[in-house]
């Protein structure tokens, strides 16, 4: 009992092995839960509390990103799963850039929660969700990342249901596809700790991905890129950009998700197992990517809403990533890390955009407003940024980490290229559309918005996009900067800082893009609306019926899943009301029919039952004769 | 000495005390309340004492030798004190609740008898040594769930008690034929004198149909759901507490403790629990009354418990142990919340209840918890039962068992996010609804809580089960 209770103590205090890397979760999850306790009342208590946490989590991940060493243990429960915690170059630069756009995020938020009601949870499923997603990604024992990682799923659920609690469809349909996700993560911990032989991550090293390796690989990369927001776990995201508030879309789908995914992705297939390029596993991998970016792309062009056209594109660029990663080779891996930052940065901005455009105009449907760009103007120049940058536009962040993918594709496989390519031609194409129609063309509002209301956003809100959309450029034009970090993560000697080393590929990129260009410029001729630049692909011959189904959610997979699993359902409860019968019914019928038979013998006649004594009588006489 | 007291004190008070709360009740209705949970208590603090001796390995232990090579035992070994500790603790808090809920009903001095006299036949049970000892606890709390079942005395109610009854006595003989068969082979009914004995296959059999019969495992299983027509306390104290782990118990007792297994078991009996799982789940997913679908997710998690016990694994047992102290947590917590929804709705049927979580507040957010530990989400304690349970499956058995009980585990999440999110999230139904009593309330905010604090906190229970796997010395 003594040493439960020094146990506990250690516990709650840290005890002896505590240092920065257990304060790194536990602060941020203390905040959390003051944040709830400050009476309800105190917005700005509350929301000093909020970012105080979150800048401290700042100053920490700095500290750690300094040190890059450092690790610590403490007993948890027995078969060595320990709350063990260890940071290398890897961890120590995914922790800052968690704890970076935390505080970006965070002070866009508080301006854009103002005068909402249960802005206090917000703050606090935020909170928790920034503890885990350190503690998953610091996490130096197979346990513990799935403990957090799972753990995110309840602030997910945390903050869309207080998005809209009459509609919780969204939230039901989120947490079920993460749920598949991360249960199969489960599966994939246990196979990988079978392989290993241990559930420290110090032992599970460079596996062989054969027998029990291939289910742990194959569930711990369905984990991880669930979570990344990939097919087939995407299609809560777009739901979810309409119900969610707006910061949740930007620290959530748009931010973290994709670090911790992507982060764990590459956990997987180059540290915990070892995926030879070429593979079977790499080519499922690219594959799951390629589909991921061509398929949300096509969704996303056609799309009439900016959160919901935003959220495509933020499934389909996980595909870049994804695809990069999945070709086992250097260029690809630093391309897709560097896509996922470059990725979190823009998209991150451009949702931050969409919640300006909401809070001014009060919707975000493209149908109802244009020509934003005169009231609006460092909205608008952040979401040009950020549109040229996901576009892979020169000398952008994102045209340098999409040429390394590209050029990663172009290596493994012509079929992959090709995807990509197509990709960022629908991207390019769905942006001109959404800006031409949100920011430039004729001012139109929705009614009872009147054009003297719609005012730039505050300062609080305009300073995290424009940080953002900065770092776009920087992260373009230095670009040695963000390599030089990332690099070091795979091994020594690779460097693809500085322009792109292959000029056909560029060269086809801008050819790409300037398709894409004369496509809307087709477009907007034949339909003259910046908004309909795209309904000649939207309304082609064959791919109208697709979009249509599409549209009718034939293809959701969430949907899929739930008519397969109630027909599951309906047999399961078939064979348990069978088995309900046979108790009610068939034994209550037996039972009955017996003793009312009985009852038929025994029916008080002197005369029969003299004759059931002599026939007994008689078969006992027989025995004794056929025996003695 | 002083712990044989502390022992025979955990046994007799409640079920020698049970009788006495009628007399009470005659004189002052809120006496006998405070006695019955004081006596609930006591077992629960005198099991808690006994934890140190436990851990200690110097178990405490009582011993009669009666004629004819028969014994009374009792003994408060880890094992035994874990289960004690388990129930008397939710057992404690769902009489507390009893307060609120029951009030208004006629024969409250029988419910309050019935419910000690269960409390006290489950301690008696799990600190028995002896298999006739056993039996005779195994069916008093028969008898008990019985008369609980049919409290509301109407013809339907009766005839699914007496159903319950019929199918766990059922059971229960079959199993005594067991013992007895074990006892024809070594000549004595007292486990201590045949630790580590083979026993046959088919004496397993029929002992198996005890435990699955009362552990409420498919094909015995379909009283369980029925028995939600009881008060919710009594579905609680059925679900959680007392009643479906007698069976788990039991097993761990005679098969982990006791006997050596033949190694087919270790097939059979995780496979028998995979499809139980299964089907109950899918069940769950289909019904819309809200008891029978926590009733289902009962019977879904029973069998993650008996896989966890029978995949002859160390961090099987372990998971296993820790899935019945949390599921006690949250099933407790979950049934005592349907409590409240139909006492403010007067309803069970969930597709007449809509965003009941704006009248009961607290109430939804102890369900939410409670599920996300039945889900097996962290930081909730379930998590890491589960995800023990899963590994030994994987270990022990097969990637497709694991694989089986990951599709489980994916149809518990989906069966109670349909529950919670039609009950207390959409459209509202019901206006001016009013929460539960300051009893009820608290003690479902309590099981909620406990839940939370379980996982984050795992370090404690992990003490006492690692304590218990390691002393099985089977590895």
């Amino acid at each position: 009992m003594g040493a439960m209770f020094t146990d506990l103590a250690n516990f709650i205090t840290g005890g002896s092995g505590v240092n920065i890397l257990y304060f790194m979760v536990v602060l941020p999850a203390v905040l959390a839960v003051l944040t709830v306790i400050i009476p309800r009342d105190s917005f700005i208590a509350r929301s000093i509390c909020f970012l105080a946490a979150a800048l401290a989590d700042l100053i920490l991940a700095i500290a750690l990103f300094i040190d890059k060493e450092g690790s610590m243990l403490l007993s948890w429960t027995d078969f060595e799963i320990n709350l063990a915690f260890r940071v290398d170059d890897f961890s120590s630069a995914i922790v800052l850039a968690l704890a970076i756009f935390a505080v970006l995020v965070g002070i866009y938020s508080v301006s854009f929660l103002r005068k909402k009601e249960k802005y206090g949870q917000f703050y606090c499923y935020y909170l928790l969700t920034l503890a885990m997603a350190n503690g998953a990604v610091l996490a130096d024992n197979l346990v513990v990342l799935l403990f957090f990682w799972e753990g995110l799923m309840v602030t997910l659920f945390g903050m869309l249901v207080i998005g809209d609690r009459q509609k919780p469809a969204t939230a039901m349909k989120a947490l079920v596809l993460n749920g598949i996700a991360d249960l199969l993560l489960m599966l994939g911990v246990a196979a990988t700790a079978a392989q290993a032989g241990t559930f420290m991550m110090a032992g599970v090293s460079q596996l062989p991905i054969e027998g029990l390796g291939i289910l742990g690989f194959v569930c711990m990369m369905a984990g991880a890129v669930g979570k990344a927001g990939s097919m087939p776990f995407h299609s809560w995201i777009p739901d979810a950009a309409e119900v969610a508030p707006l910061p949740f879309m930007a620290i959530l789908p748009a931010a973290f998700e994709k670090i911790l995914g992507i982060y764990l992705l590459v956990r997987i297939t180059f540290d915990f197992y070892q995926m030879v390029p070429g593979s079977v596993m790499s080519i499922v991998v690219m594959a799951i990517g390629a589909i991921t970016i061509v398929l949300a792309v096509c969704m996303a062009l056609i799309q009439k809403d900016i959160k919901r056209l935003l959220s495509y594109h933020a499934i389909s660029q996980v595909g870049y990533m994804i695809l990069g990663i999945g070709t086992a080779l250097p260029v690809g891996i630093i391309g897709g890390l560097f896509h996922m930052i470059n990725h979190v940065m823009y998209k991150c901005c451009l949702f931050l955009t969409a919640g300006s455009v909401e809070k001014q105009t009060g919707t975000t449907d493209l149908r109802k407003i244009s020509g934003l760009g005169k009231l609006m103007p460092i909205t608008t120049v952040c979401f040009l940024v950020a549109a040229f940058s996901i576009s892979g536009v020169p000398p952008f962040n994102g045209f340098f980490s999409k040429e390394l993918v590209f050029d990663a594709a172009w290596e493994s496989g012509m079929v992959f290229y090709i995807a990509a390519v197509l990709g960022a031609f629908l991207t390019a194409a769905s942006f001109l559309k959404l800006g031409h129609a949100a920011y430039f063309g004729p001012l139109h509002l929705p009614e009872g918005v009147k054009a003297e209301d719609v005012k730039e956003a505050p300062g609080a809100m305009l300073l995290p996009m424009g940080i953002l959309a900065l770092g776009c450029l920087v992260f373009g034009l230095f670009n040695r900067l963000p390599l030089s970090v990332i690099q070091p993560i795979i091994g020594e000697g690779y460097d693809f800082s500085g322009w792109p080393h292959s000029i056909t590929l560029v060269a086809i990129s801008c050819v790409v893009l300037l398709l894409a260009v004369g496509n809307h410029i087709f477009g907007y001729r034949r339909t003259g609306e910046g908004l309909k630049a795209v309904d000649h692909i939207h309304y082609a011959p064959v791919l109208r019926s697709i979009y249509n189904c599409a549209e009718k959610r034939y293809f959701d997979p969430y949907d899929i899943i739930m008519v397969l699993i109630k027909g599951f359902a309906w047999v399961c409860f078939g064979i348990d009301r069978a088995i309900n019968w046979v108790y009610d019914v068939l034994m209550v019928n037996f039972i009955g029919g017996l003793s009312s038979g009985m009852r038929l013998l025994n029916n008080g006649s002197v005369d029969r039952y003299m004759v059931w004594s002599f026939v007994g009588i008689g078969f006992i006489a027989l025995l004794c004769l056929f025996f003695v | 000495m002083e712990g044989q007291g502390l022992l025979l004190a955990c046994i007799l008070t409640p079920l020698a005390g049970a009788f006495l709360l009628p007399l009470f009740g005659k004189i002052h209705a809120g006496m006998r309340n405070i006695l019955s949970l004081l006596f609930v208590l006591t077992a629960f603090l005198c099991s808690a004492m006994l934890l140190n001796s436990a851990l200690a390995d110097e178990p405490v232990s009582v011993y009669w030798q009666l004629p004819l090579g028969l014994s009374i035992g009792f003994l408060a070994d880890g094992l035994a004190v874990f289960m004690a500790v388990t129930s008397s603790l939710v057992a404690s808090i769902i009489v507390f609740y009893s307060f609120g809920y029951i009030e208004q009903y006629k024969n409250q001095n029988e419910y309050y008898m019935m419910v000690t006299l269960f409390i006290g036949a489950m301690m008696g049970l799990v600190f028995s040594t002896n298999l006739i000892c056993i039996y005779m606890f195994w069916e008093i709390s028969a008898i008990c769930c019985w008369r609980l079942i049919g409290f509301y005395r109407e013809e339907p109610v009766v005839r699914r008690a007496n159903k319950a009854f019929m199918v766990t006595v059922g059971g229960a003989l079959l199993m005594l034929v067991g013992f007895i068969a074990i006892y024809g082979e070594t000549g004595t009914f007292d486990l201590l004198q045949m630790q580590g004995e083979t026993i046959a296959n088919w004496a397993m059999v029929l002992i198996l149909f005890g435990i699955l019969s009362k552990s409420a495992t498919l094909p015995l299983h379909t009283w369980l759901p029925d028995a939600g027509v009881a008060p919710s306390p009594v579905t609680s104290l059925l679900h959680a507490a007392v009643l479906v782990k007698i069976g788990v118990y039991v097993f761990a007792r005679l098969f982990l403790v006791n006997f050596q297994l033949d190694a087919i078991w270790e097939t059979v009996v995780p496979w028998i629990a995979a499809v139980s799982a299964l089907v109950s789940a899918g069940a769950a997913l289909v019904e819309n009354d809200i008891k029978r679908i926590i009733a289902y997710s009962t019977i879904s998690q029973l069998a993650f418990i008996l896989l966890g016990l029978s995949t002859g694994t160390m961090i099987g047992v372990a998971g296993g142990l820790l899935y019945i102290l949390m599921h006690s947590l949250a099933k407790g917590g979950l049934f005592l919340c349907a409590g409240i929804v139909e006492h403010s709705t007067h309803t069970k049927d969930i597709r007449q209840m809509g965003g009941l979580a704006k009248c009961l507040p607290v109430t939804a957010v102890a369900f939410l918890l409670c599920a996300f530990s039945v889900m097996g989400i962290p930081p909730f304690g379930g998590f890491f039962a589960k995800f023990m349970v899963i590994d030994s499956a994987l270990v022990g058995g097969s990637a497709w068992l694991a694989g089986t009980y990951i599709f489980g585990a994916v149809l518990t999440v989906i069966y109670l996010l349909r529950l919670f999110v039609k009950v207390f999230l959409g459209e509202t139904t019901h206006k001016d609804l009013k929460e539960g009593s300051w009893e009820m309330v608290s003690s479902v905010a309590i099981l909620g809580v406990l839940s939370l604090l379980g996982g984050i906190f795992i370090n404690i229970p992990t003490q006492l089960t690692s304590f218990i796997v390691e002393n099985l010395g089977r590895w």
